[in-house]
């Protein structure tokens, strides 16, 4: 399986503290890539150097297509959405609550159809050559909201659904954007086991059906263990292991993290 | 209710009184009058008394219905009355209420007077709507408008008054330099948000009128514009006596001559202006473009994350808000033939907002609704002369108390998948 991401001597300092400490790890094709490590390990900062908000310090990213490679570090802010297509949901959902659900699918899909409404000067004099733009649009919303079984709701407001389904929304809605690479920051935050277990049919759905590989920070270990490919565990920003989950299970260094050392 | 609670409300009811004599007391009792060779003082306790009398029985009674945990039924029935009305039947509400706005000038009771309060009803919906743009849907909270106002006033008025052209080539000229304000304005802000942005925008709209009043040479300074054409009916000019070789509105069409005509023209004008203002947003929001703004009050960092530009779109918000209220201000030069910065001061920002504020955020209908009540009151309760504005005052309050969201405040989905169900 070829290798989807690569990142090199990753560091992230914000003053004097040092949130990554060069890191380094891959991430491949239809493959479940988990970061876990305690609290504070420096997980949601990986992302957000990954996802442009932030601008590491030092070290490279880069995403690979076919036989060229692409650097991370040139798009900042939305291009690394619009340009290098790597998707994110967050930590604390952030949907638009006061929109309708179809409505959110449909902004995930605004730089294609902003496209075909001609800059909105097609949409306002209302060509059919944007009309059925916008169907496909709805089509592809439709495709994804059956995946999740909210399609009954897709007018109701994204506000109004229940916990889980808000989470479910928010990885369908990154999915709109056709990401090469999708990035979830706990998705099973909060969710009950039977919410989790629905959550972990959906990855392994985008894993397999998908061109898409998927990077995920997770406290949940049932979710952990039960999809990912390969795990990198972090401790104070640095790697301390990199396995498959089996591997993990039983790494010394790993228990030692978490649990601490036994004197 | 327990006596307990009567007699603790009744001392609470005393106390505001308290604050209110103490407030009122010298602001309304005291008042200078100037006569012959100075000021005096004249005092009127009565209206003291009055309206600290009013404001124990108010608190009073607001302390009761709290006691009792419940709203006045009668209050929550009209409220909801009221939106069940609006929310059913927008379609018919607005189409009523756009046959009752073209067959206006023709009713019995409709008078010269009438008329002026209808065109400035109508030019306060228009910037609302224009408004709406930024504020409801974009979410940017804008406290400078009247700039973007003035500034297609004085584009208008300089480009006719200077080269002569028609009132059709000039209004969209206006458009466009007010829309160009608008990025002008827009780039520095796009980073900020919230209240910050709404401090920049108030200074951007005082920086204009400053402008307007010191650059003499080109706006003619606090002396404003005179003389600034009239607009003609295709060609036909409102005129008693047109000049030679040209025939005015009243000749072509065998008319008694009548300055009725030219009220009733402007008011077909600001009504067409403010329909188109209203058609255009209402198609806008179903486009990508206008997802993106109300996505963008929603959530801007989910928005970059779905790989939404935020430059590009607050931008075209800013820019097409001022448009419209480019437009809106070259109407207003053309009406009034006179402008000067006098007529764009930080109260008409202030109305604007309230307008779109109170009508419901977003809410076409609501700002008809706001611009109505708010201006329509403020005009009933013109003989009250300094008082007006205790009117004006007291409208945004009720408004606020029975409908903290605004008049309106549903939004209905841009586009549906399972079809209207009602």
């Amino acid at each position: 399986m070829s290798n989807l991401l690569s990142v090199e001597n990753l560091t992230m300092k914000f003053g004097g503290l040092t949130a990554i400490d060069d890191l380094s790890f891959d991430a491949k094709n239809n493959q479940i890539t988990s970061i876990i490590g305690p609290n504070g390990a420096g997980k949601t900062t990986v992302f957000n150097c990954l996802t442009g908000f932030y601008k590491p310090t030092n070290g490279q990213m880069f995403l690979h297509k076919e036989d060229s490679k692409i650097s991370l570090r040139k798009y900042t802010d939305f291009k690394i959405a619009y340009v290098a297509k790597v998707a994110r949901t967050f930590q604390n959902i952030r949907l638009f609550p006061a929109m309708s659900v179809l409505e959110n699918l449909l902004v995930a899909q605004h730089n294609e159809l902003m496209v075909a409404s001609g800059y909105s000067l097609f949409g306002l004099l209302n060509l059919k050559t944007y009309r059925d733009k916008e169907l496909l649009a709805v089509d592809k919303a439709k495709y994804w909201l059956d995946i999740i079984g909210l399609t009954h709701r897709a007018d109701d407001n994204a506000g109004d659904l229940p916990y889980g389904d808000q989470r479910k929304l928010e990885i369908v809605r990154a999915m709109c954007i056709e990401p090469r690479l999708l990035c979830l920051d706990e998705p099973a935050a909060g969710l009950n086991p039977k919410e989790s277990a629905e959550l972990n049919k959906l990855l392994k759905f985008i894993k397999t059906e998908k061109q898409t590989g998927i990077l995920l920070i997770e406290h949940d270990m049932s979710v952990v263990m039960g999809i990912s490919d390969h795990v990198v565990v972090l401790n104070y920003g640095k790697k301390i292991f990199e396995g498959t989950a089996e591997q993990t299970k039983n790494s010394k260094e790993v228990i030692e993290a978490y649990l601490g050392v036994d004197e | 209710m327990e006596k307990k609670d009567i007699i603790q409300s009744f001392k609470d009811s005393l106390f505001t009184g308290l604050i209110a004599l103490a407030l009122f007391g010298p602001i309304v009792g005291l008042r200078t009058v100037s006569k012959g060779e100075g000021l005096f003082i004249t005092q009127q306790w009565g209206v003291v008394f009055l309206l600290v009398g009013l404001c124990i029985l108010g608190r009073f009674l607001i302390n009761i219905n709290s006691a009792r945990r419940t709203e006045f039924k009668i209050f929550s029935t009209i409220s909801s009355k009221f939106s069940s009305i609006t929310e059913d039947k927008a379609k018919h509400f607005a189409i009523t209420g756009i046959l009752f706005a073209v067959v206006f000038p023709f009713l019995p009771f409709t008078d010269r007077y009438f008329m002026d309060v209808a065109i400035m009803i109508l030019t306060y919906i228009m910037l609302g709507w224009g408004l709406n743009i930024v504020v409801g849907l974009a979410g940017l909270l804008d406290l400078g408008y009247v700039a973007f106002y003035a500034v297609g006033a004085y584009s208008y008025a300089l480009i006719a008054t200077t080269f002569g052209w028609s009132f059709w080539i000039c209004l969209p000229l206006a458009g466009v330099f007010a829309a160009f304000f608008g990025i002008l304005l827009g780039f520095p802000v796009l980073r900020l948000r919230g209240d910050y942005l709404a401090i920049v925008t108030l200074g951007f709209g005082e920086i204009i009128r400053i402008i307007l009043i010191n650059w003499y040479e080109v706006t003619n300074g606090p002396d404003g514009i005179t003389g600034i054409p009239r607009p003609s009916f295709f060609g036909l000019p409102f005129k008693r006596s047109p000049d030679e070789g040209e025939t005015s509105f009243h000749l072509f069409f065998n008319l008694e001559y009548s300055t009725m005509h030219r009220i009733i023209f402007l008011y077909y004008l600001i009504l067409v202006l403010a329909l188109i203002t209203n058609y255009f947003t209402l198609k806008i929001r179903k486009l990508p473009v206008g997802r993106a703004w109300e996505a963008l009050r929603e959530d801007e960092i989910a928005c970059k994350s779905l790989g939404v530009n935020p430059t590009n779109t607050k931008l075209t918000a800013f820019a097409i808000g001022a448009m419209f209220g480019g437009f809106a201000g070259s109407f207003f030069a053309t009406r009034q033939a006179f402008i000067s910065p006098e007529s764009f001061t930080f109260i008409e920002s202030a109305i604007i907002v309230a307008i779109v504020v109170l009508g419901g955020m977003g809410s076409q209908t609501g700002v008809v609704l706001a611009s109505i009540f708010l201006i329509g009151i403020t005009e009933m309760f013109r003989d009250l002369e300094q008082y007006r504005m205790i009117a004006f005052g007291g409208a945004m309050v009720l408004i606020m108390v029975f409908k903290p969201k605004g008049i309106l405040a549903n939004r209905k989905p841009t586009i549906l998948m399972h079809g209207d169900k009602k």
